[in-house]
């Protein structure tokens, strides 16, 4: 038998395809990542097929890809070196809800979308990042630590457990969804930790190296019923440094974060191009958002006493009073919330594809008192490689009360046209060279900035490949991936 | 001793002689651990050489020392966990003890500490600056570093989450003398985070807990610290009964009697959808009397305990919780509100308690636990609330079945320290017996597990033998990170592989 | 129960390592560098260099598993006996961990490891000279000045001390003509011989208990019933360890220990003394360990441990640190005019011993000197000129290290400043 028929024994043959045009789909995404393409592609409907599969691509050395999405942005799933792609968008339930706990546990088709839909009926939220693609896997979006708006809570990531077939097909649970019989036993699932080691905290980051993970449990929090948005413009990013640091010490508020005009402008505009030209002029270079979300219980009091808290801190610092409009965007801060917390409508052109088509996003971890020198720093390469400085969008997510942020910057442009996608890929490359170079933390390295940061990364390297050889000593896991 | 000579004096070379010693009186020092101790180290020796680096270069050449002559090595700092005790011969015993590195980053909100900082040096270092962190049950001795890799147990779980997840850049010597610099130490100077490039290899550091030496030393690392308050937390009185004083405008005890545990854990849970409170947890009547006989010993306390027991409503379930003002005294005020709320809705009582702490901020007692003597061990389970009452009448009733030999709890409610505002919690069991009866105590420890394999309890004092079938497998997986990163098996062997509560 | 290793076995296997003896009160911790409690520990970090090492050298001892080694005589005599572990342990334990370290000095002593020479070499002083100076003991008063006439017969004996009979003459003056110009009628004897403190700490318990019958025989001859002492450990050997040699507690004992700043607190109280002079001085107490937190009653307890370690009959008595002399010489400080106040971080029952105790700075002055410095650096913190102390082994030591380390810090003791200050 040849690999398409193992494969279509494994999972049925109408979910084994070698055909070009599809596979094609998934050669390339919106990354500037170089185009590659997989042999197969494999749509596994539970986890016994998975594991088969896995010792399958064990016995032949065959590569696996997992995906979960329908769209991707940064190359994590591009087969690099062929191989079958485990398409996993097959696997979408929701497999469970659990109130009590405030916990959902998700297979990896289920998107941002269908997670939030599910858990607003039960007055519950997901702790999703800035306007996920309403296509993208909640599950991987979660592994692959994308940032939670909300920095109030200490936790920087949101996922209680995983089950994953590791890459030689064991399964492996994490957590106490290891423990017998789970989930018709006395465990909910809610403890990370172990067995032996700190699975979860292993998956992630991993771009599918470590194992395919075929469900999670990740946390949700409670829907505010009241919620009172402000906006605080500012000309310098420098000036909303110090606000961020008071508001986030004090404890104030629930989603808090920064945008330039560009950025802001790229998500309030209804019509293209005509509102985002209109919000670039109108709208302040910088903008703070915040929600100051009601409790559970006596919601109104606490938007109250965290009011006058932030009426405090903004005349201490001697700055404007934070608005509770943004000129411009009438209405905005009656439906910001909302938005927030939701994927971006899928009936809506993706607000980073609407300027030019695509997005090419660069992104790290820093210090927020080190934000304006970045904004700086990324100039240099950006203007070296003649993209315009007042295209640049910028987005800065504080983490874990300020103690971090997530520093962003998006570079929009059209993917039609070579010779721009080219120098966006020069830009990228250098930009990111630029930024590790002067003390930017990628956490998440993806594509190409993954040389440059392991290059660096000289100890971890190491430990990072006896890791990988300990779990994967064929490396069939994506392999051309990180520093595999 | 049948150390080399060779290696005695390279391993002088390094230190210096006056930080490196055979004598047996030292070696005997470094036999006993703490907790557990005379259940747990009942086959523990004396090292063969204690050894006190003062930095991560100096642990690196001394592994490679312990590799070069195939010597086991084991690092300890307060050594207040009888788990790192030596039960092979030979072994080199690395003290860190010296290592005393302290960086405070108050913008950024992170610490950088050597393993011989205590919680209490770091608490009064931060509350010097307006900053904070938070001790753990077992004790402000205890060393930061050591205990947040290790378990990092706090009540402050209820805001702040699991104690290990505060670990940031790591600085770690490999079993093979390598050092592994994690998080934003991959690359950079700083400290300031933990997770990555790619996937965050802070996964290998612990499981249900510590690899407890098992997987090299960990030598520095960054916590993260928390903002906190203007007013300052006052201490007063006289040894023994010290306390500090809070800030009554922003910070209110209340203590909370709930007519049964399922209410309780219903009240707990209402409480985290509320998102207030700094601390939250539940006061077994067991751990009430413990505290309240601090100072009278043990006499005061089995007196005071039998007393109890003849009318003990064994129902009844208390909770404290801290209200805090940490945005204003608004906040405090709103706090108070929300909780009178829900403790009337569940049908509870409230009063307020004393402005006092000495169990979270900067000291803590549970090592009083032993002066009511004998010996005894926790069974301590990680899951929801709800699981909670499943694991505690799971003990309950296996400890029934064995009082006496074992103490009597008179059935009453034992610990909920719910983590992260109710996701998760702790669930704990304390039971005792007299140094005589240990046998007791590990056929009920042993009762307990066969119980967890049953129920699906999780308890975090897993005993690899008996679980790794029924996990998975993750024994042989650890077997085989063992033997990747520490080829020789010098690192504390057999650990993290096994284990063991107590050999047979 | 006498204080022996086989009759402190249950205290010494109390100890579970928990570490807290090593720490000041968590409570009272003001900074990273003056955490610490227990010189030794501090100095040589090995984890026998503690308590809890010393508690399980204890038991190896006992059950044969080790001998008096070289580095366990080095850590248990470098140690002051300076009471700190035992008071941070019983805030939460039971276990009398510094009687096991006293017991275990007692058992070196007795298989002869024990002493050091040098504390071998005071021992004899004692003996033939009843001074720990080899000075001729018909000297013991020749500190009398023209204007002390001290009552031949009294109900006070001023018990002086060799300290300051000897070496250290300006705080025997200064505490006379405190009492005279107080009014107090106090005696004094030519009777008197050491008191024995660095036989007790030193474990040469047989030599001590001479010296204790020896003295209360005196005293007893004098038919004075308080005896009044300038010295913190003369103060701590008669008022704790002539009844604990001797099988007794304090209160059984048919005398009473005062401090002279337990007195002249009285008298302040009273009305009967007044400060009057200016004394310009921004000064820092430092609490004796031997007037501080070991200086609280000792009761005599005999009987077995039952199940959980039950003792039988109960113990009703703890010494855990808040009984000691702390307020006394405070109060005293803070009524001289001109005289400043200020608190090092480490005070009262969580004061860093000056490391010259117990012998230590006999047998290891290079160690006494670093745990002087330290707290003479703690000194500093507080911007003190001065250091002013109870205790004529601390206030040599720490005149001693400061010209060492040529700081200018001052050292006085309690009864110089009080003498400067009366009319």
């Amino acid at each position: 038998m040849g690999m398409k028929e193992d494969l279509a024994a494994i999972v049925g043959v109408e979910n084994v395809s070698a055909d070009a045009e599809e596979l094609k789909l998934y050669s390339k995404d919106y990354s500037v990542s170089m185009p590659s393409m997989p042999n197969y592609v494999a749509r596994p409907k539970n986890v016994e097929e998975i594991q088969n599969i896995v010792k399958l691509a064990n016995r032949t050395q065959i590569p696996l890809i997992p995906c979960s999405s329908s769209i991707h942005f940064n190359g994590a799933a591009l087969p690099v070196q062929g191989g079958i792609m485990v398409d996993l968008r097959k696997m979408n339930r929701i497999l469970n809800i659990d109130i009590r706990n405030r916990a959902i546990r998700i297979e990896p088709g289920v998107t941002w979308t269908q997670l939030q839909d599910e858990l607003d009926r039960h007055d519950l939220m997901a702790l999703n990042p800035l306007f996920a693609h309403p296509l993208k896997s909640a599950l991987s979006g979660s592994l692959e630590r994308e940032p939670m708006l909300i920095p109030k809570f200490e936790y920087g990531d949101p996922i209680l457990n995983l089950e994953v077939v590791l890459p030689n097909g064991d399964l492996m649970r994490s957590g106490s969804s290891c423990t017998v019989g789970f989930p018709d036993n006395a465990a909910d699932g809610v403890n990370p930790q172990g067995p032996g080691i700190d699975w979860v905290k292993l998956f992630q980051g991993a771009q599918g190296t470590m194992g395919i993970v075929t469900w999670m449990i990740v946390k949700a929090e409670v829907k505010p019923k009241v919620n009172k948005t402000f906006f605080m413009p500012f000309e310098r990013i420098d000036q909303a440094i110090e606000p961020i640091y008071r508001i986030q010490k004090n404890m104030i508020g629930s989603e808090c974060l920064l945008l330039n005009r560009v950025n802001l402008a790229a998500i309030l505009a209804e019509k293209w191009p005509g509102d985002f030209s209109f919000l670039r002029e109108i709208l302040p270079p910088w903008t703070l958002i915040l929600i100051l979300a009601g409790g559970w219980r006596r919601p109104e009091e606490r938007i109250e006493y965290e009011e006058e808290a932030l009426n405090r801190i903004t005349m201490e610092l001697g700055i404007p009073e934070a608005h509770t409009s943004l000129k411009g965007a009438p209405g905005l801060e009656k439906k910001l919330p909302g938005m927030l917390r939701n994927a971006w409508p899928s009936e809506k052109v993706y607000w980073k594809f609407g300027y030019k088509g695509s997005c090419q996003d660069i992104y790290f971890h820093t210090v927020l008192s080190k934000a304006p020198d970045f904004t700086e720093i990324v100039t240099e390469p950006v203007a070296a490689n003649g993209y315009p400085l007042d295209e640049i969008g910028i987005y800065i997510q504080p983490l874990e009360r300020g103690r971090a942020c997530h520093f962003e910057c998006n570079f929009y442009y059209n993917p039609q046209d070579t010779k721009t996608a080219n120098r966006i890929h020069n830009l990228y490359v250098e930009a990111a060279e630029t930024l590790i170079n002067n003390g930017a933390f990628f956490t998440r390295p993806y594509g190409p900035v993954a040389n440059m940061v392991y290059d660096k990364a000289a100890s971890y390297t190491a430990a990072l490949k006896k890791t990988k050889h300990w779990l994967d000593p064929n490396n069939v896991m994506a392999p051309g991936r990180l520093c595999f | 001793m049948s150390i080399p000579k060779e290696a005695y004096e390279a391993l002088q070379s390094i230190v210096g002689p006056e930080w490196v010693s055979d004598d047996p009186a030292v070696r005997i020092a470094d036999t006993k651990g703490g907790y557990a101790t005379g259940v747990v180290d009942v086959n523990a020796v004396p090292p063969g050489i204690s050894i006190q680096p003062e930095t991560g270069e100096e642990i690196q050449q001394i592994i490679k020392i312990a590799n070069r002559y195939r010597l086991p090595f084991i690092p300890t700092s307060t050594f207040f966990s009888a788990m790192c005790a030596p039960t092979i011969d030979d072994v080199i015993m690395i003290d860190l003890k010296r290592m005393t590195q302290l960086e405070i980053n108050e913008k950024d909100l992170y610490a950088v500490v050597g393993p011989g900082i205590s919680h209490s040096m770091l608490q009064a270092e931060l509350f010097k600056r307006g900053l904070m962190t938070f001790v753990p049950t077992c004790g402000a001795q205890s060393s930061v570093l050591a205990n947040l890799v290790h378990c990092g147990d706090a009540v402050i779980g209820w805001r702040f989450g699991l104690g290990y997840r505060r670990v940031l850049a790591v600085e770690w010597v490999l079993p093979n003398g390598d050092l592994l610099k994690l998080g934003s130490r991959s690359y950079l100077k700083d400290y300031f985070w933990g997770e990555g490039p790619g996937p965050d290899l802070r996964a290998l550091m612990r499981g249900n807990e510590g690899h407890e030496g098992g997987l090299g030393t960990i030598t520095k690392i960054g916590v993260k610290i928390f903002p906190f308050i203007p007013e300052k937390l006052e201490p007063k009185g006289v040894s023994p009964r010290t306390t500090l004083k809070l800030p009554e405008n922003r910070m209110k005890w209340y203590n909370v009697t709930m007519p049964t545990r399922e209410v309780a854990v219903d009240f707990m849970y209402e409480l985290g959808r509320c998102e207030i409170g700094l601390l939250v947890s539940s006061i077994p009547p067991l751990f009430r009397y413990v505290a309240r006989s601090r100072g009278k010993g043990a006499a005061g306390f089995w007196e005071n305990w039998k007393k109890f027991g003849e009318n003990a409503d064994k129902n009844l379930m208390d909770i404290r919780v801290l209200c805090f003002g940490w945005t204003s005294e608004k906040q405090l005020a709103y706090e108070e509100k929300v909780l009178l709320d829900v403790v009337a809705e569940f049908g509870g009582t409230a009063s307020a308690g004393p402005a006092t702490d000495e169990s979270n901020f900067q000291s803590a007692d549970a090592v009083c636990s032993w002066f009511i003597g004998g010996r005894f061990l926790s069974e301590v389970y990680f899951e929801s609330l709800d699981c909670g009452l499943h694991t505690e009448k799971g003990v309950r009733e296996l400890a029934r079945l064995r009082t006496p030999p074992l103490a009597d709890t008179w059935d009453t409610p034992m610990l909920w320290a719910p983590y992260e505002f109710g996701h998760m919690g702790k669930q704990e069991s304390l039971n005792y017996v007299d140094d005589k009866e240990i046998d007791a105590l590990r056929a009920h420890e042993q009762a307990c597990r066969e119980m967890d394999l049953k129920i699906g309890g999780y308890a975090i004092m897993e005993d690899t033998r008996m679980f790794g079938k029924a996990w998975h497998n993750y024994d042989q997986w650890m077997k085989k990170l063992k033997a990747t990163f520490d080829p020789n098996n010098l690192s504390n062997p057999p650990k993290p592989l096994e284990r063991l509560l107590y050999e047979e | 129960m006498m204080i022996t290793l086989e009759n402190l076995r249950h205290d010494a296997n109390g100890c579970i390592r928990c570490s807290n003896c090593k720490w000041v009160d968590h409570i009272y911790m003001k900074s990273a560098r003056f955490a610490r409690i227990c010189p030794i520990t501090q100095k040589h970090a090995f984890n026998l260099y503690s308590a809890p090492g010393l508690m399980y050298s204890a038991l190896a001892i006992m059950d044969n598993g080790i001998r008096f080694t070289p580095a366990l005589l080095d850590a248990l005599y470098k140690c002051t006996s300076c009471g700190a572990c035992d008071v941070r342990c019983k805030r939460n334990l039971d276990p009398e961990i510094l009687s096991v370290i006293e017991a275990l000095k007692a058992k070196a002593v007795e298989v002869g490891a024990g002493p050091m020479a040098e504390h071998r070499a005071v021992a004899k002083n004692i003996e033939t000279t009843h001074n720990r100076y080899s000075a001729p003991h018909a000297d013991r008063l020749n500190w009398l000045t023209e204007d002390i006439k001290p009552s031949v017969k009294a109900d006070i004996l001023y018990f002086v001390g060799c300290a300051a009979s000897y070496a250290d003459p300006s705080i025997a003056r200064a505490t006379a003509r405190t009492l005279l110009s107080a009014g107090t009628d106090f005696m004094v004897s030519t009777d008197e011989t050491c008191c024995g403190h660095l036989l007790y700490s030193t474990g040469q318990f047989d030599a001590f208990k001479r010296q204790a019958e020896r003295n209360i025989k005196m005293l007893e001859q004098s038919g004075a019933k308080t005896v009044l002492l300038s010295c913190a450990e003369g103060y701590k050997t008669w008022k704790v360890d002539y009844p604990k040699i001797l099988g007794k507690s304090t209160s059984d004992m048919n005398y009473n220990v005062v401090h002279i700043t337990e007195h002249v607190d009285t008298l302040l109280k009273s009305g009967h003394v007044t400060f009057t002079k200016q004394v310009p001085l921004k000064v820092t107490y430092h609490d004796p360990c031997n007037l501080g937190r070991l200086s609280e009653p000792w009761y005599h307890w005999e009987g077995t441990y039952e199940r959980y370690g039950v003792p039988n009959p109960v113990k009703h008595f703890r010494r855990d640190g808040h009984a000691g002399v702390y307020e006394p010489p405070r109060n005293i400080l803070k009524s001289i005019p001109g005289i400043e106040l200020v608190e090092m971080e480490r005070m009262k029952e969580n004061a860093w011993c000056c490391g010259g105790g117990s012998g230590a700075e006999l047998a290891f002055p290079e160690f006494a000197s670093w745990a002087a410095s330290e707290r003479i650096g703690e000194a500093k913190e507080t911007g003190a000129e001065a250091i002013v102390t109870s205790c004529p082994v601390c206030k040599q030591l720490f005149q001693r290290t400061a010209k060492e380390n040529q700081t200018n810090m001052k050292t006085y003791d309690m009864a110089e400043i009080i003498e400067k200050a009366l009319p």
